[in-house]
């Protein structure tokens, strides 16, 4: 497996300027607010941050295939009103998550056929999505309501380290995922098209399940929320379109496919978890948040072109 | 062809693209343990017989027989299947991947349903030693030069084990070392009883060991035959001469002594130590191989690409264009090769896209007059015979048509430079003959024109002189008496003709 890792490491070039940065916000964090540093506050800290965490990587997954998802506020939406809204079902806690979970998975996959058989823009095809879901989880619950039982609350935003584990799982699933040809071919399928497919990678297959892995995600973190607050709200979503946009961008996930990894998009969102924690303690408004979400992604954007004109004067 | 060493066979290919012929009924036979050559100019229709080959372009008419199987076409994966590998230009690898990832790519063992990345290590490493690759395996290669890339490719192409290997120009890029690497590899294939075909305008390549020719030229073959005794000289004769069989218009100079363009020392990104001088009324061609610069000197010119010179003389100007608003102010303008793209606007009236250039001027009276409008786009027309209902989008246009759009609507501007590119590529026979009228006319006016083509009997029968262009530079410059097509394509390639070079 030798290889294998020394192709990772190599894949940490270029990420040092943000890991250093993150660091400094860390600290600065921990010393503003030093309650993060016990157990129950890293604890609560991390709770935080994990559905940023989940949709950062559900939309780096599909800018890895050279493609955007504008659905990913209202998947976050469905997620929570499908798990407030079947947990309390003949199969209980078990059958809503299933539920929710194989709900994300599908919907994912659907878009992914459509994006991959059909060759439309991604872009279009989830901005249409976004509210063909966004409508049915208001069809669903109109307004907030249904419930999440307690003890599946407690479990998952109480004091216990879950979310610290599923966050393990996660990194340790993406490392045996990209160590598949499905894994290879995500990468691959973004990075050149054409080559990849005259190679004899099964592109549309990898671009389909890397859907079906995003719409997942996206839902899990829809259940993680509703876990939170005890019960499904169809808008709670919707900062997390531009939110999961930002962080991937942040953690050096390019626009233009096959560029990009998972310690990248965790980086970034933990970074922009962070910027939202402290503007919250500034006292900023709420909405600030869109702001600097939104220069952050033009900044992202325009930086290598900046450099090279820093270069060119140099 | 009963040779039962033949591994891969197509037999009587036709194929054509939109209408035009590409490939008229081409066989070609490639045998076990013999080095194949494919030569001809650029568009003689080797890249698309590359592609039927090996699954990419399903052909028109004729068959392939492979594997003692004779089909009517190949698809990618039954090509990859009997063991047909292609060694593209540098299309095929992805840039943020390893080395040893691009050279398995598609063909990684598994274990468990994973990348077994143990052993796609030990072979990777065993391939690399071979192809001379010593940059460490796990390297995105994006990190690695233009030539060094063109070596993962052929290794990328050996780890699948293949019976067959078409290698496409893969000494364009490589270093003199690389290429001794290659040779050396091609040779050692050869023995172990691959096929294969190579395609390269390397003619001393090919002479050194290649052991068998196919020539086509416009699609047909003129040469299926063994290399030995055959000589350079022998080898352009194949690749061109053709009956011009009307097309052409008789040659007529109206080159005058008055010099519109004086250039020392021309420089931009592609194309370096350019001395030229362009005089009113003469049609300068500019030729050579695709790529070699010609496009990035007319740009260069054109104000459309970073550009420096010693001398730089056009009317008032000094000094290249900074931009191409200048370079339309001192009189020059360009006609791009991708019309659909850069030359026209598909979607609207041929009325309006003759217009274009001319509308910038007449704006300053703020409002358009149609009455005006209509009698310019009424000349224009009848100037270069663009004949019916010029309300109908251009897109309705045959490509010929669209040409003398993209051409007419310079005219009101009345340049006194026309920088065309490549101004016949796709456009019927007829069209193009009124086209040449039309580039003699506008000559006799008094317009210097530089027609960039890669068509080369376009440059011996309409050009007053021929810049030959070989690696961004000019490797011969040759008066229309000199510029026969031998000697052009004998300069492009880089075959001492006896011509100054």
């Amino acid at each position: 497996m030798s290889l294998y890792w020394a192709i990772q490491w190599r894949r940490n070039e270029g990420l040092g300027a943000l890991f250093l940065v993150l660091a400094g916000f860390l600290i600065l964090y921990a010393i503003l607010f030093p309650g993060i540093l016990s157990i129950g506050g890293a604890g609560r800290f991390v709770q935080n941050w994990f559905p940023m965490a989940l949709v950062a990587v559900a939309q780096a997954v599909i800018m890895l295939t050279g493609g955007i998802d504008l659905s990913i506020g209202a998947m976050v939406g469905l997620g929570s009103v499908v798990a407030a809204t079947s947990m309390g079902g003949a199969f209980g806690i078990a059958g809503g998550t299933a539920a929710t979970l194989g709900m994300g998975a599908a919907v994912g996959a659907a878009v992914g056929v459509i994006v991959s058989i059909g060759r439309y823009p991604a872009i279009i095809v989830t901005l249409a999505t976004s509210f063909i879901i966004g409508g049915a989880a208001l069809l669903i619950l109109p307004r907030p309501g249904g419930a999440i039982p307690p003890e599946l609350s407690e479990f998952l935003a109480g004091d216990h380290p879950t979310a610290v584990l599923m966050l393990i799982l996660l990194i340790l699933g993406w490392k045996l995922y990209q160590a598949t040809p499905l894994g290879m071919g995500l990468v691959a399928g973004g990075d050149n098209p054409i080559g990849a497919y005259r190679s004899g990678v099964a592109t549309r297959t990898a671009r389909i399940f890397a859907y079906a892995l995003s719409g997942l995600l996206t839902a899990c973190a829809g259940l993680y929320v509703a876990a939170q607050t005890g019960s499904g709200d169809p808008v709670i979503g919707q900062p997390f379109t531009l939110a999961a946009i930002a962080a991937a961008v942040l953690g050096g996930v390019s626009f233009l496919g096959g560029q990009g990894t998972l310690r990248g998009a965790l980086a970034g969102s933990l970074l922009m978890s962070v910027l939202i924690n402290v503007m919250f303690f500034m006292n900023l408004p709420p909405v600030a948040q869109y702001v600097v979400q939104g220069l952050i992604i033009v900044i992202t954007v325009a930086l290598p072109q900046l450099k090279r004109m820093l270069r060119r004067i140099a | 062809m009963a040779d039962d060493r033949v591994l891969l066979s197509a037999a009587g290919i036709s194929k054509s693209f939109f209408g035009n012929p590409v490939l008229r009924d081409v066989s070609i036979a490639l045998a076990a343990g013999r080095i194949h050559a494919l030569l001809g100019e650029n568009g003689a229709g080797k890249s698309t017989l590359i592609n039927i080959l090996s699954g990419a372009l399903p052909p028109n008419g004729g068959t392939i027989t492979i594997a003692g199987q004779t089909l009517p076409a190949l698809r990618p994966a039954t090509a990859r299947g009997f063991g047909i590998a292609v060694v593209q230009q540098e299309l095929s690898l992805m840039p943020h991947l390893s080395i040893a990832e691009n050279i398995a790519l598609g063909a990684a063992p598994k274990r468990f349903g994973l990348i077994d990345y143990g052993a796609v290590k030990e072979r990777v490493t065993a391939i690399a030693r071979e192809t001379g690759i010593t940059e460490p395996l796990d390297l995105p290669v994006n990190k690695l030069a233009l030539g060094r890339r063109q070596m993962v490719e052929i290794a990328k192409a050996l780890f699948r084990n293949p019976k067959v290997l078409i290698l496409d120009e893969p000494t364009s890029s490589l270093s003199a070392h690389d290429v001794a690497i290659l040779v050396g590899l091609i040779r050692k294939l050869k023995g172990q009883g691959l096929a294969i075909l190579y395609i390269s305008h390397r003619l001393n390549e090919i002479l050194d060991f290649c052991d068998h020719v196919t020539v086509l030229k416009d699609g047909a073959l003129t040469a299926d035959r063994p290399l030995a005794g055959m000589d350079a000289q022998g080898l352009v004769r194949l690749m061109v001469g053709r009956d011009p069989n009307d097309l052409f218009p008789p040659f007529r100079s109206s080159a005058r002594d008055e010099l519109v363009l004086a250039l020392q020392n021309f420089r931009t990104a592609a194309v370096s130590g350019i001395d030229l001088k362009l005089r009113r009324g003469e049609i300068l061609g500019l030729g050579g191989l695709v790529g070699q610069g010609q496009e990035d000197f007319l740009l260069g010119l054109y104000g459309a690409a970073e550009a420096a010179a010693d001398r730089f003389e056009a009317g008032d100007a000094k000094a290249p264009f900074r931009d191409v608003m200048a370079a339309n102010r001192a009189g020059l303008a360009y006609v791009p090769a991708d019309r659909k793209k850069e030359g026209l606007l598909l979607p609207h009236s041929i009325d309006l896209n003759l217009l274009l250039p001319s509308l910038a001027r007449s704006s300053a009276r703020m409002f358009r007059k149609r009455d005006a409008e209509r009698a310019l786009t009424e000349s224009l027309a009848a100037q270069l015979s663009i004949r019916g209902d010029r309300k109908r989008p251009v897109q309705a246009l045959s490509g010929g048509n669209q040409q003398k759009v993209a051409l007419a609507k310079w005219l009101p501007l009345s340049p006194s430079i026309l920088l065309l590119n490549d101004p016949t590529r796709g456009v019927d026979v007829a069209t193009k003959r009124e086209i040449y009228l039309a580039l003699q006319a506008m000559a006799a006016e008094g317009k210097a024109v530089l027609l960039l083509s890669s068509d080369t009997p376009e440059l011996v029968h309409l050009c007053d002189r021929v810049a030959v262009f070989h690696k961004g530079r000019i490797a011969a410059l040759l008066d229309h008496a000199a510029a026969s097509e031998e000697a052009i394509v004998g300069a492009a390639l880089g075959v001492n003709h006896g011509v100054a070079a």
